[in-house]
């Protein structure tokens, strides 16, 4: 989508008359990956949408301050984790919900979602990815959906490989016994 | 477990079960520049505001700084009257023996109320003469005519 890459879109940004143009382009080359690691967390489309706005509001703000010590996507992939576990927990906290009411509910919307058009066999995979612990959840997602990196991962969720390895292996397990049983 | 990673592999094939709406990623970056946009307007509003009614606040907090440090001072004040030599029953006499607020009436009913304690007490004393007459049997007709 963009011919720049990212250390020539940073350069583009601090140049003060092509902030704005540099801005737009980070978004585009970054939002369709962003949102999809965003939904599978949340779910919803609409929170979803609200998470990426947030995400991309706190890049604004923060980039000027960024210091290319890791990579702009691995930066931008930790916001966006982040922004999407303080959304869970606010959630939580505002209707007063168990971990484990608040999974069932997501199940639930999962299966009267206009925007989920998954068969039977992914809607169920997706209802045993959310009965999994959201850290391992976004594990799952990571390696799994996205392909992502062991080394990569564990520089947006500032986890060790070894843990990362144990995690997934373990969120596997758990999928497995969930088709197994069901 | 193998089996599993294998039909993993297959699910992940198929297409990505979740959608968006019609042309949402293209009008995305449209709407976060207006919300940055409206965002940054509201901030500089915020700060325009602040910085227009910052005299007005300061004015405000001297002046409720001053009530505060006038009402602790009165307080103290009135804390440390109570505490005086001068007990109230003291201070309630010196206002009595104000001599601007004596009138007449005022000394006419203090004389008839020490006319009547002296007359209680001389009914009093004239009670216990005449016991004391009749119980020692004496001969009090010779004594009035005597006294008068």
């Amino acid at each position: 989508m963009s011919e720049y890459n990212d250390k020539e879109l940073l350069a583009l940004f601090k140049d003060v008359e092509k902030r704005n143009y540099a801005f737009n382009l980070i978004v585009r080359k970054y939002q369709e990956k962003l949102y999809w690691h965003i939904r599978k967390i949340v779910i919803k489309h609409e929170d979803s949408n609200d998470i990426l706005q947030n995400t991309f509001i706190k890049v604004w703000k923060g980039l000027d301050g960024f210091r290319e010590d890791s990579k702009l996507y691995t930066w931008l992939y930790r916001i966006a984790t982040n922004e999407s576990l303080t959304f869970l927990k606010q959630q939580k906290t505002k209707y007063l919900l168990p971990i484990v009411d608040y999974e069932n509910n997501l199940k639930e919307t999962l299966v009267s979602d206009v925007y989920f058009n998954g068969n039977e066999i992914q809607c169920k995979l997706q209802k045993a990815v959310l009965d999994l612990p959201e850290k391992q959840r976004i594990v799952f997602n990571m390696k799994y959906f996205d392909e992502m990196k062991y080394d990569d991962m564990s520089k947006i969720l500032e986890t060790s490989v070894g843990a990362l390895k144990a995690s997934y292996h373990h969120a596997v397990k758990k999928i497995e016994k969930y088709f197994t049983e069901d | 477990m193998n089996d599993f990673n294998k039909k993993l592999g297959k699910l992940k094939g198929n297409t990505n079960p979740f959608s968006v709406p019609k042309g949402y990623f293209e009008s995305f970056p449209t709407e976060l520049q207006e919300k940055i946009i409206y965002e940054n307007r509201e901030y500089i509003w915020i700060i325009k505001l602040f910085r227009f009614v910052k005299p007005q606040v300061a004015l405000g907090l001297m002046i409720v700084a001053f009530a505060l440090i006038a009402i602790t001072t009165v307080n103290f004040i009135q804390t440390n009257s109570s505490n005086s030599t001068i007990d109230n029953d003291l201070y309630t006499r010196t206002i009595e023996v104000d001599a601007s607020e004596f009138t007449e009436q005022h000394f006419i009913d203090v004389l008839l109320d020490d006319k009547k304690k002296v007359n209680d007490h001389s009914t009093e004393d004239s009670e216990f003469y005449i016991h004391y007459l009749i119980d020692e049997d004496i001969d009090y007709q010779t004594l009035i005519e005597a006294l008068y």
